[in-house]
């Protein structure tokens, strides 16, 4: 079973014009008359989505998911990329906790620990995350080595106030990566005894505000949202697609909560008609995602509405 | 022409920035976690190890002991009874107030439990999701209509309630408690959120008069009252009282 080469194929089928473009990129720069000659630098992002507490592998019992996933495999991966690329960012969109017995017998405490050892860099925050509690969301996250980031929950007057943060920079060899989370609506969702006063802000206008702040206050290269909301709904809800189109300045969505199983991530024009790329790899650790990006210094010769994706 | 497309997607790819760098590629890649693409890390399984074996031991619990296997079955059965009394019994004191009838869907309920030592582990087997219980507070219009549309679908599993079914029709119903069933009066009905939500295509219970979330999971449920029955020290002898039967 050749998983890469059916994804290079999947790739190349969704986004061929694109995945031509590193090879072209030494050309098309001359054009804007600069950067020839000039240093490249690389940047690996590795993510994850509703792991649900799947630290195991799924159980050989002859079912669809036998035998994958497993949190000691998924280690050995990403200790290996380490080795091989030197700037690498590990991501989860949320949907840490519940699923497996260990998290009814120890409240989430393996997962986050598990992704300590794993060197997440940061993690949002997923409905089930709330399913212990908001105590038990300040107990376990107090355990992590790595930010809880969201930004359209308003966690004032709960335990949880102050706990997270919005967004955090990171520096990767002179690469500035803003990166943010988006949690979903709770009502009706999660229990209200277990998000309490917990205020949900409109993920769109919250994501337009934060994504500016990272672009031109923080002067970051590169903005990635880790979100909860969901792939795609047949309604209007507020999901990755959604946010996609409604915004500016956001380069890539880490997606989650709908379980979504993508070959290769989809390319959604924004507002300014700059294609977005949205991810989500199933669920339970079955899949890690991988997006490499290459930088080059200096600005990039802009042209709005012009994108052009091959479908 | 191809190679002004390719320009033209280049720069649509690249963001307006003002920082120090551009995007000039990208790429992704899905990478399949099972034993063929990596072996395991020993320094994460060591640490897993002592949750997991902690974790076996919690599900080898003994929580009671049963004279036979305790089976589900339509239209009822020793499982059905023994699950939705015992839902009865533990939501009742969570809640504080009496509940007039429990309902679970058939189809959650995943297997039989066994003859001999009921464990922890056995009652994942049964109830492996984690759907939270909820009261659903309708009227009784509404509860008839929930109680054919189960017997006309997956099967209708109820406690707190005897009825007949003739025709494919939920008749004769009576409560433990004593009520009878008016149209216009109103019924506490617990329930897993799974249904309140609609599941099993029971959107109509979507709108019903009031519903309260209790934050207790059904499986937590289940393990509280064969603990509970367990203490006793009296084995489980499954036994169904013919709650529901086919006129």
């Amino acid at each position: 079973m050749d998983v890469s080469a059916s994804n290079r194929r999947q790739f190349l089928k969704l986004f061929g014009t694109a995945a031509v473009i590193g090879s072209v990129a030494p050309d098309v720069l001359a054009h804007s008359g600069r950067s020839i000659g000039r240093k490249t630098t690389s940047l690996t992002i590795l993510h994850t989505n509703d792991v649900h507490s799947r630290l195991d592998p799924f159980p050989m019992d002859g079912s669809r998911n036998a035998g994958k996933g497993g949190v000691a495999r998924r280690a050995t991966l990403i200790r290996k990329i380490r080795q091989e690329q030197a700037n690498v960012l590990l991501f989860d969109a949320g949907d840490i906790f519940q699923g497996t017995p260990y998290f009814n017998l120890y409240k989430g405490e393996p997962e986050i620990l598990a992704m300590n050892q794993l060197g997440y860099d940061a993690g949002t925050i997923g409905n089930h995350d709330f399913d212990g509690g908001l105590d038990n969301m300040v107990t376990q996250f107090g355990k992590a080595s790595f930010p809880i980031l969201i930004a359209n929950y308003d966690f004032k007057n709960t335990a949880m106030d102050g706990r997270s943060k919005p967004y955090k920079v990171f520096y990767k060899d002179g690469i500035r990566v803003g990166v943010f989370g988006l949690g979903i609506k709770p009502e009706g969702l999660i229990p209200r005894s277990a998000y309490l006063e917990t205020k949900y802000l409109d993920p769109v206008e919250i994501a337009n505000n934060t994504a500016t702040q990272l672009r031109a206050k923080e002067k970051c290269d590169y903005v990635i949202c880790l979100s909860h909301l969901g792939f795609k709904y047949n309604d209007s809800t507020v999901s990755d697609n959604v946010l996609a189109a409604q915004t500016r300045n956001i380069d890539l969505i880490i997606g989650g909560h709908t379980h979504t199983f993508l070959d290769a991530p989809v390319a959604i024009n924004n507002r300014d008609g700059q294609p977005v790329w949205i991810n989500q790899v199933g669920f339970a650790g079955i899949n890690l995602g991988r997006i490499d990006l290459t930088f080059e210094p200096g600005k990039a010769v802009y042209s709005s509405g012009k994108s052009v994706e091959v479908s | 022409m191809k190679k002004s497309l390719l320009y033209l997607a280049l720069i649509g790819l690249l963001a307006c920035n003002p920082g120090g760098y551009h995007l000039a590629s990208r790429k992704a890649n899905r990478i399949g976690v099972d034993s063929l693409s990596a072996s395991t890390d020993s320094s994460v399984a060591r640490f897993l190890q002592p949750y997991r074996e902690k974790l076996d031991k919690t599900m080898n619990e003994v929580l009671a002991q049963s004279t036979g296997p305790i089976d589900k079955g339509l239209p009822d059965a020793p499982l059905n009874d023994i699950l939705t009394d015992a839902m009865l019994k533990q939501a009742t004191q969570r809640y504080g107030k009496p509940i007039d009838c429990s309902h679970l869907n058939y189809g959650g309920i995943r297997t039989n439990l066994p003859k001999g030592n009921i464990t922890i582990g056995s009652i994942f087997e049964v109830m492996p999701f984690d759907n939270q219980l909820v009261v659903l507070t309708v009227t009784g219009d509404m509860l008839q209509k929930m109680l054919n549309h189960f017997v006309q679908g997956s099967g209708l599993v109820v406690g707190g309630i005897r009825a007949k079914i003739h025709d494919k029709q939920v008749q004769a119903v009576t409560f433990t408690n004593g009520r009878t069933l008016q149209p216009n009066e109103n019924y506490t009905v617990l329930m897993s959120d799974y249904v309140a939500n609609g599941g099993d295509d029971a959107g109509f219970l979507k709108n019903p008069v009031k519903r309260e979330d209790l934050n207790y999971l059904v499986r937590d449920v289940l393990i509280d009252y064969f603990r509970q029955q367990g203490k006793s020290g009296q084995p489980i002898n499954p036994t169904s009282d013919g709650r529901i039967s086919i006129e």
